[in-house]
């Protein structure tokens, strides 16, 4: 960060900048109070756009479970006022009214509403149903977090949208020293060879630009197919196979349904098998970007921790 | 309209017209006039070309070579709704793709006559009923086409070109799928019409209907050769049997030679030749060898 | 003429009832009385938006949408003689569907992905029918298997597409496919196309029924049969497009309502094609109307509802008629 640049006072040119600074100072003294004490807050989002809000939003729409959920962890869940389906967490966010699922919103409901914000997830919501409603003059924030540092940034950001600057900051450091501690513990470690699968049919995973790429490198993993372009790759199981990952892990179809990861065990000449090495991840702790990102983490820490110990001792 | 005015424009007239039969080389040039009160029966073998060379006189297919004229007019320099006015096809099947009603069917022969936007009018609907009455085909107006049986459809088909109301009727085997009965009415239809001063075209199969209907026959032969004349020139046993290779007995009903396939394998098939009279003398060919 | 008089006053009357219904209904409940203050240019700010830039545009795009499938589905019949044609069977929706979502793929704003359905649309139009023309034998066979063989190409295509597509991309272009008219704007020239192709269809509808009688009898009726075919299927070209750019796909439509109408009112095109604009508009605006409604707030593709609506119907009817 580079502030702004200072003239050299040694210059005429600068007493004039100097002049000028001072008047607009003075006015800037006298006339900011009297728009009253809120001055607009302008913030940044994870599509680079500036949003501007007049004073806190009050009545916040949330386009997904994820935003929902962050809303609740800055202290803002009582400030939702609709919200898609699948919002599942934390328990209070169920009984917030629905305005359709994430991927077809209904666009009367928001209306209906009568929101200050909406708070929008570029890589789900339809975005001619968002442009819609922009056009219709509804402020817009995109809250779509790719990696640590912007969901840390994205907590805090949502706190100061949502009236709670402080909650928003404390649970943004809260999750960056999770975070920060199992990478100073673990990140040196004898790297694991890591699979993350994200669904079955078709078998798909993710590149290294994922978060949860991000999450397996801060434990000293490295996720074999971290170098394909896609962002989500579509696999065939032969692949797999020949990369013969160290662990294999990955989510399921539900928060508590291991099956897709215990299906590699009919391959038991894979390593990750014939170690043991399969282990279920609850996908809603590491597939979204919440705090609740920490638990996730913790998890494959300690999976990749119980992988090392699993090697066997002649090959250390 | 007397039947024998020559100083009048034939309705259809052929100039040296060579049918385009794709795949085949140049048929006989035809060079004859349809007059008002003629009806003409096209006579030959399956193949011969007969269905191509009604679609041809009714401009439907180019002709390879010559040319068509209606009333004197280059059938070329007409518009497709004149041409429709003038000349009314019955083909030999009919499609239906589209459920439609009796009535409904035989009306659209009033299509060269109405306007884009105009839609047909009492008298129009008048006509059709009409039509329909004089092919027997009353009481069946709500019916829809696809319930009618074969015979019925033919004579619908007839019934459309009667309301089409044109002046010369080409009609493809118009007693296809017709019983005796239907297939005399309908040629009835047809000789009713001519003797109004309309002329006819018609492809047939049997030659002795056609010889009792039609005052002049046009033979087409599969090798392309055609000759024609008046019905009574033209029944030459020789001639019809060499038209369908298909030996013939004859016979004598009211005066009008009535001819008999024979089974080919029939050992009396020989004496045909020698029952062959001195018909032959007297008709006039063109273009194809006399026997 | 009192017949065509009397089917379209009925019709238009239906017409009307259905928008309003589509404009009273929504997930959000609201009075008759707030409906019908908003309607006479007053009410409740919230209800102004609520109808007038949400409801009423959307019934409209529904209309429209609906009765240029339907037209275009009844002029396809015509041409090709043949009761299974539909835009959807002959590739012009596939077509359209892989210019949209490649146009998204590229990351294109909305008037271009309108543009490159329309020209998807065209385009495949012109394919099948050129392929189909081939040597000069142009019979409704080889066309219908030309468009079923084209279509299921463009399927591949639209599969490819999505296998590739980033993931922010897939929720629109799933959204696309399925149909939607949640977000159709610039309604108006759908509105014009749709006015015009029923009213200079009006002058050739004779001509049509006699084409529908095979080509040859058309000719010999008088009908410059060539000319009339090409014009069919351009304007039958054009009128899918349109309906396509303006609402993504939406299936059996096109199908269906052509379908129903000739089992109730006979084959004249005179009377099916203007019927059809009606019937189409009618089908698709209560249809999206269900689609918003049914589940609200959860929003169902409105393909879905037309398929739930139209092939009872269709089962019924055909069952009744023989």
């Amino acid at each position: 960060m580079t502030g702004p640049e200072i003239p050299d006072p040694k210059s005429k040119k600068a007493h004039k900048w100097l002049l000028l600074l001072a008047i607009y100072l003075l006015f800037a003294a006298i006339f900011i109070p009297l728009h009253g004490h809120a001055a607009p807050l302008t913030v940044t989002d994870d599509r680079g756009r500036q949003v501007q809000l007049q004073a806190p939003a009050k009545r916040i729409i949330s386009l997904a479970p994820h935003i929902t959920e962050n809303l609740f962890a800055v202290g803002a869940g009582e400030r939702i006022v609709g919200t898609v389906n699948f919002s599942d967490h934390p328990e209070a966010a169920r009984e917030i009214p629905r305005v359709g699922s994430y991927k077809q919103l209904d666009l009367e409901s928001i209306i209906a509403l009568e929101p200050d914000l909406i708070i929008a997830w570029e890589a789900g919501n339809v975005r001619s149903q968002l442009e819609r409603l922009e056009a219709m003059g509804y402020t817009l924030y995109y809250s779509d977090p790719r990696n640590i540092r912007q969901l840390v940034r994205g907590l805090e950001t949502l706190g100061r949208l949502a009236g709670h600057p402080e909650q928003g900051r404390r649970t943004a450091r809260e999750l960056e020293r999770t975070l920060e501690g199992l990478r100073d513990r673990y990140a040196g470690r004898s790297p694991v060879t890591v699979f993350y699968q994200v669904w079955d049919r078709p078998l798909m995973t993710l590149n290294d630009a994922h978060i949860i790429s991000q999450v397996i490198r801060l434990c000293g993993g490295r996720n074999v197919f971290g170098h394909l372009d896609a962002a989500v790759p579509r696999l065939n199981r032969e692949v797999v196979l020949a990369a013969d990952p160290e662990v294999i892990m990955g989510g399921g179809m539900g928060e508590e349904d291991p099956q897709w990861v215990e299906d590699w065990r009919r391959w038991t000449e894979m390593t990750a098998v014939a170690r043991d090495n399969l282990f279920f991840i609850p996908p809603s702790l590491l597939q979204r970007p919440t705090p609740r990102l920490a638990d996730g983490a913790r998890r494959v820490c300690q999976a990749l921790e119980e992988a090392r110990q699993r090697r066997p001792e002649d090959g250390e | 309209m007397a039947p024998d005015n020559r100083s009048m424009p034939p309705l259809l007239q052929l100039d040296d017209l060579v049918v385009d039969i794709p795949g085949r080389p140049d048929g006989a040039a035809l060079r004859l006039a349809v007059r008002p009160g003629q009806c003409w029966g096209v006579l030959g073998p399956n193949g011969a070309g007969k269905s191509t060379l009604l679609h041809t006189l009714a401009g439907l297919r180019p002709a390879r070579r010559g040319g068509l004229r209606l009333d004197g007019h280059p059938m070329d320099d007409l518009p497709r709704r004149r041409i429709a006015r003038h000349l009314g096809m019955v083909f030999q099947d009919q499609q239906d793709g589209f459920p439609a009603t009796v009535l409904e069917t035989a009306l659209i022969g009033r299509h060269p006559y109405l306007r884009p936007w105009e839609m047909e009018s009492a008298a129009d609907y008048a006509a059709a009923q009409d039509a329909l009455e004089r092919t027997g085909l009353e009481g069946l107006e709500h019916r829809p086409v696809s319930t009618l049986s074969g015979g019925e459809r033919q004579r619908l088909a007839i019934a459309t070109a009667l309301t089409q109301d044109p002046r010369v009727f080409l009609l493809d085997e118009p007693t296809n799928h017709l019983d005796l009965h239907h297939q005399v009415e309908v040629l009835d239809i047809v000789r009713h019409m001519v003797a109004h001063g309309r002329g006819a075209i018609l492809t047939m199969h049997d030659v002795n209907l056609t010889a009792r209907y039609c005052d002049h026959l046009l033979l087409m032969y599969p090798n392309g050769d055609a000759c024609w004349g008046p019905t009574r020139d033209m029944l030459i046993p020789r001639a019809l049997e060499r038209l369908y290779g298909q030996p013939l007995a004859v016979g004598q009903v009211d005066g009008m030679p009535v001819f008999l396939p024979l089974g080919t394998e029939r050992e009396d098939a020989e004496p045909v030749q020698s029952r062959q009279n001195d018909l032959s003398t007297r008709a006039r060919h063109k273009d194809a060898p006399a026997p | 003429m009192t017949r065509l008089a009397g089917i379209l006053t009925v019709l238009l009357l239906a017409a009307l009832a259905a928008l309003v219904t589509a404009v009273a209904l929504g997930s959000v409940q609201l009075t008759p009385a707030q409906t019908l203050a908003v309607l006479t240019g007053d009410g409740d700010p919230l209800h102004r938006t609520l109808i007038l830039e949400l409801r009423l545009p959307r019934a409209l795009a529904a209309f429209a949408t609906g009765g240029l499938l339907a037209v275009a589905g009844a002029l396809m019949q015509v041409l090709l003689r043949n009761p299974l044609a539909d835009p959807y069977v002959l590739g012009l929706s596939g077509g359209a569907a892989v210019g949209a979502l490649a146009s998204m793929l590229l990351g294109a704003g909305t008037v271009l992905i309108s543009g490159s359905a329309f020209a998807g649309a065209m385009l495949s139009t012109f394919i099948v029918f050129g392929l189909a023309h081939g040597t000069g034998s142009w019979t409704p066979t080889r066309l219908l298997l030309t468009g079923v063989v084209v279509a299921a190409g463009w399927g591949a295509l639209i599969s490819f597409l999505l296998a590739v597509s980033p993931t922010e991309e897939l929720p629109g272009m799933l959204y696309w496919l399925m149909g939607d008219l949640s977000h159709a704007r610039r309604i108006w020239p759908a509105w014009m196309v749709l006015v015009i192709v029923v009213l200079a269809a009006l002058p050739l509808g004779r001509s049509l029924n006699v084409l529908a009688r095979g080509p040859m009898q058309a000719a010999a009726l008088g009908v410059a049969v060539r000319p009339l075919e090409w014009t069919v299927y351009i304007v039958a070209a054009l009128v899918t497009a349109t309906a396509v750019t303006l609402a993504g796909s939406v299936g059996f439509v096109g199908l269906i309502v052509p379908h129903m109408l000739r089992l109730v009112l006979g084959n004249d095109q005179r009377i099916i094609l203007p019927a059809s604009a009606l019937a189409g508009g009618i089908l698709l605006t209560l249809a999206d109307t269900l689609a918003r409604t049914l589940m609200a707030p959860q929003q169902l593709p409105v393909g879905v509802i037309t398929a739930m609506l139209g092939v009872p119907v269709f089962l019924y009817l055909l069952h009744r008629s023989r």
